[in-house]
């Protein structure tokens, strides 16, 4: 599969080399050094960005540097951005950790000349070039729109459970761009399904026993529960393990947000009713793309949105639907 | 034999006339744990009847899930028992649990080629606990040899403990293939959940363990004291790097009965967990200086963390109060627990 993808990812950048004046700084022998920073190493979402961006940085002749913190923190991340600065890459693609540390350390990054790009998590506002606020300088924003992806969540959970009930998002903490916007898209589409009643959000730390307790405790009050849209794996899995531990599997829809390998048989158990996949890898690929045009004279665009694909047991086998499960 | 039985226990209620004044606060401290768990179990049912209509304390449910969301924490507070009587702390314990998770996945899924999958299991176990004891005998000998303070030895074998697991589990979570790991993790004996009835049965191992052999009396007699634990003769080098295993084996239990529960082995599974373990220890009545602490003082404060957390979820209190319930729960506990040793001089 993943030969496979690579294969794509190089027929179709050949096909863009071959077409664009890219073509000509590869003839110049400019060989650009191109860093990328994860929101962390540890994590199979990144990890597939990662191989995402090796392929075009093959493709395109360009070095790639992977590096990052163990964890999603600024505290952590900060000094690896600072370490990758002083060596002054090419350009810099970067997760943010934090929408406002992180505005610091980058723009002495750019007042240095390195061209800067954020990949799934933003600073500032997440709107670049604006010629506004102190957070506008980054180039472009390559991302999936995940107030979508929220929104696609909601949709699906509605339609498993008869468009009627009581549902809840599990989400990790507040204060992730990411993860806050999923549950903002989603109770925004909710708000349209008159039927439905989304009661208060749990954070559960990212820790898949809190995650599962606290399902147990909402349907222990709630016992006419229908439906829990996990923000991020581990929510997903606990509130799925919730689930079976009360007996509820199927009675009580789950929607898991990423699609990591171990969805799978979640998937094909019925503990976990949809998961909404990101596409990381074309995030990956784009963010050096936009880079590379953007180091090659061209213009970029201040924002690149990724697709979602939803996956349910019936179509979780189809080739087109499982490349997006995301590798380790 | 020169340590009798019984004399390490935590101390007997002062007696004397002039600390008479202080006698009900100490009896009060003494049973602090008890107290809490019972005023915040009456305070839900009473929240819960007066706002809803219902039951707390008596909803099978809601037992149920407690009982299952204590595993964990308390599975890590065992063992950190052990090492806080002893004077120590043991910081690693959440990634010692994570990597066992981890290898306990790998190598289940590498048995089960072999088609069977009991073999499979026992071998995933075996696995699982063997390498838990790799960071504990490093923590003992680093603490006991080397002489590095527990704070410290341990906090490095957190960073390798954490780094190995990641490493292992290729920064993601490991799926395991083939049900039975699964069916026993999420399985019922007698209407009770399995990883409910296995903690039981490590409870009891550790408490006769703490309380009824020599070498729960040693353990008590180091964080005591440890000039004169050695003048009594015991090997304090061997009790110390015993303990850190201990520690070791008991987060290696939460590393297997996690990839038991969900089928999948997570390097950062006992990460978020570690804080609350030692918040269990420390409100079930052991002190942090060493010398006292009891296996059911643990049961009962990793209880009151859970309750804490799964009763607020379950009356519907905006999340953040959580950490400020916790972390007043144990504020009063240290105090109270001055007060009492102010009562004894």
């Amino acid at each position: 599969m993943k030969r496979w993808i690579n294969t794509v990812a190089v027929v179709v950048t050949l096909g863009l080399v071959a077409l664009s004046p890219i073509k000509l700084a590869l003839a110049a022998g400019n060989k650009y050094t191109i860093a990328l920073i994860p929101g962390l190493t540890t994590d199979p979402f990144y990890i597939t960005m990662h191989k995402g961006a090796q392929a075009a940085a093959q493709a395109l002749g360009v070095d790639l540097v992977f590096q990052g913190a163990p964890e999603f923190n600024p505290v952590t991340q900060v000094p690896v951005l600072n370490a990758v600065t002083a060596r002054h890459p090419s350009a810099i693609l970067i997760a943010p950790t934090d929408k406002v540390q992180l505005v610091a350390p980058l723009k002495t990054a750019s007042e240095a000349g390195i061209p800067v790009i954020t990949v799934d998590t933003f600073i500032g506002n997440g709107h670049y070039q604006t010629g506004t606020g102190d957070a506008d300088f980054p180039l472009c924003y390559v991302a999936s729109d995940n107030v979508l992806g929220g929104e696609i969540a909601a949709r699906a959970l509605a339609k498993a459970i008869g468009d009627k009930g009581k549902v809840y998002v599990s989400n990790v903490k507040p204060g992730i761009s990411t993860t806050d916007q999923r549950e903002q898209g989603f109770k925004e589409e909710m708000k349209k399904h008159s039927s439905i009643t989304v009661l208060e959000t749990q954070f559960n730390d990212d820790d898949a026993n809190k995650a599962a307790s606290q399902f147990q405790s909402v349907l222990a009050r709630n016992p006419d529960l229908a439906g829990v849209f996990g923000a991020n794996l581990f929510s997903a899995m606990g509130a799925s393990n919730g689930a079976k531990q009360a007996h509820s599997t199927g009675k009580v829809k789950v929607v898991a947000f990423d699609a990591p390998a171990s969805i799978v048989p979640e998937l094909k158990a019925g503990n976990v009713d949809i998961a909404i996949a990101q596409h990381p890898a074309e995030i990956g690929y784009f963010g050096v793309v936009a880079a590379y045009a953007h180091l090659a004279g061209q213009s970029v665009p201040p924002l690149i949105g990724t697709g979602f694909t939803v996956i349910d047991k019936g179509n979780v086998d189809d080739p087109n639907v499982k490349r997006f499960i995301y590798s380790d | 034999m020169l340590v009798e039985k019984k004399i390490t226990k935590p101390a007997p209620l002062a007696g004397g006339e002039a600390r008479k004044a202080f006698r009900w606060l100490a009896v009060l401290a003494a049973f602090r744990a008890w107290l809490f768990l019972a005023i915040l179990l009456a305070a839900f049912e009473l929240w819960a009847r007066v706002a809803y209509g219902g039951t707390f304390v008596f909803n099978p449910l809601n037992v149920k899930s407690i009982a299952l969301f204590t595993v964990t924490p308390l599975l890590l507070a065992l063992g950190q028992t052990f090492v806080i009587i002893s004077g120590g702390i043991d910081l690693s314990v959440g990634f010692t649990m994570g990597l066992s998770a981890v290898v306990t996945a790998h190598v289940y899924n590498w048995a089960a080629q072999s088609g069977n999958s009991g073999l499979s299991l026992v071998v995933a176990v075996a696995a699982g606990l063997g390498i838990a004891v790799v960071p504990g005998l490093i923590n003992g000998l680093l603490i006991a040899d080397l002489r590095v303070p527990p704070f410290i030895g341990t906090l490095g074998m957190y960073g390798v403990a954490r780094g190995v697991a990641f490493l292992l589990a290729k920064g993601t979570t490991v799926p395991v293939q083939g049900g039975l790991m699964g069916a026993i993790g999420n399985g019922e004996t007698l209407g009770f959940p399995n990883l409910v009835l296995l903690t039981i049965a490590i409870i009891l191992v550790m408490h006769y363990l703490l309380s009824h052999t020599r070498y729960g009396q040693h353990i008590y007699a180091i964080g005591g004291n440890v000039n004169a634990a050695l003048r009594a003769g015991i090997n304090v080098r061997n009790a110390t790097i015993a303990l850190y295993i201990l520690s070791a084996l008991s987060a290696g239990c939460a590393g297997i009965f996690y990839t038991a529960k969900f089928s999948a082995g997570a390097a950062q599974a006992g990460e978020p967990v570690l804080l609350d373990s030692i918040a269990a220890v420390v409100i079930g009545g052991a002190s942090l200086f060493g010398g006292s602490g009891t296996i059911i003082g643990t049961i009962i404060g990793a209880l009151i963390v859970a309750v804490i957390q799964y009763g607020l979820v379950f009356v519907n209190v905006e999340p953040f109060w959580q950490f400020v319930a916790v972390g007043v729960v144990i504020i009063i506990s240290v105090l109270v627990d001055q007060i009492q040793k102010g009562a004894r001089k």
